[in-house]
């Protein structure tokens, strides 16, 4: 009987989680992807996989970071035995409706779709899911000196993209 | 703080919060992760009172929509779902065309099965996660519909299980060498014929 309250508690636990990180994670999991279709088999398969090994669990507050890190695999995993056909802006019509009424959220959403991978990433971890440097550092396995790179060149990426600001980045002199 | 510099200020913020904005895009919400099952076609009514208990007691222990995530002991159930989970996978279109040999031999090769020819045509083929493994998932063209089927060598059942639920028939059969198969139609598609081929075909690469 005790055995079954604390599976109940933990079930609890599990689903207080789950609704509070799902649709990040799924946003998390599309941008790594940019595959509608293919996130959500991530996110249900990392879900799954969060759910088993739940027990194992000790920190309660690093739980945001551990289920980033499960997604993560499991879209390593897909992408290793599916050996996916490349994504590129080409797609991006497909996944993404366009915001007729917003040309800016428009095309800095291209932008983003067109982003190199290495660069996505960590902008979606900081932006969305709000880890730090030291985390996203963490979770990609890299130094936090790569992340801070990276994560200025996206945004310097995106700028260009978009016609961000173009006068301010010259005399900025990192606009080259 | 001097005009120039508030400007850039404002410029770097308005960048962010748009960024922001752009990678929030909209997220599919838990009743198309599980879609609604089609209502008024449940030929069971035993099935359908038994599903309302088990709602009760989902309810009981806080189960999510999203517990569909979770395999439920059902494999009949969880097999339907699946079906849900990929519709277009069986829509009926002018314009079905079979999958390249190329394609379905490699969604069979990442499951870790190998197949021979069957007579229907493939028209779709996907690897798929299904009960925690991957597994593959493909529909063929019957005379009468499309037939989906689900090579799962991961899930044993002693005896055939008869699926009938939400408009949809079909079995899912042990192999003799473990592991099973869902093979499941529109009512009236040509379940039985196309799982005997299958069945036949069919050899796990463990």
């Amino acid at each position: 009987m005790s055995a079954d309250v604390s599976r109940l508690d933990l079930r609890r636990q599990f689903d207080a989680i789950v609704r509070e990180y799902r649709a990040d994670l799924y946003r998390y999991a599309f941008w790594l992807c940019r595959r509608h279709q293919l996130a959500d088999d991530v996110v249900q398969e990392a879900l799954l996989r969060a759910w088993k090994a739940f027990g194992n669990l000790r920190d309660p507050s690093s739980a945001r970071q551990w289920m980033v890190s499960i997604v993560r695999r499991e879209h390593a995993r897909l992408y290793e035995r599916k050996q996916l056909e490349m994504v590129d802006l080409a797609n991006y019509e497909e996944e993404i409706p366009a915001a007729v009424d917003d040309p800016d959220l428009e095309e800095m959403r291209k932008a983003i779709f067109g982003l190199e991978d290495g660069y996505r990433e960590p902008l979606a971890l900081q932006v969305l899911m709000g880890h730090s440097t030291r985390e996203i550092a963490e979770i990609m396995e890299l130094t936090e000196g790569t992340v801070l790179t990276r994560l200025h060149r996206a945004r310097k990426k995106l700028k260009a993209a978009i016609n961000f600001d173009a006068d301010e980045q010259d005399m900025r002199g990192d606009g080259s | 703080m001097t005009d120039h510099e508030a400007d850039n200020r404002r410029d770097e913020a308005a960048f962010e919060a748009l960024l922001e904005r752009a990678l929030r895009i909209d997220v599919p919400d838990a009743a198309t992760a599980r879609p609604p099952r089609r209502a008024g076609r449940s030929r069971w009514p035993l099935l359908a009172a038994a599903a309302s208990v088990l709602v009760v007691v989902g309810m009981l222990v806080g189960r999510l929509n999203d517990s569909a995530y979770f395999p439920s002991g059902d494999l009949a159930g969880d097999v339907i779902v699946h079906v849900h989970h990929e519709p277009m996978a069986i829509q009926d279109t002018a314009a079905v065309r079979p999958v390249p040999s190329v394609e379905f031999q490699e969604v069979l090769r990442a499951a870790g099965v190998r197949m021979a020819p069957v007579t229907p045509m493939v028209r779709y083929a996907k690897l798929c996660p299904f009960r925690g493994e991957m597994v593959a998932h493909f529909v063929v063209q019957g005379p009468e519909g499309p037939v989906t089927v689900l090579l799962l060598p991961d899930e044993n059942v002693p005896s055939a299980i008869e699926v009938e639920e939400d408009g949809f028939v079909g079995t899912i059969v042990p192999m003799e060498q473990g592991g099973s198969i869902a093979v499941v139609g529109e009512s009236g598609a040509a379940v039985e014929e196309i799982q005997r081929e299958v069945a036949a075909a069919v050899q796990w690469r463990l």
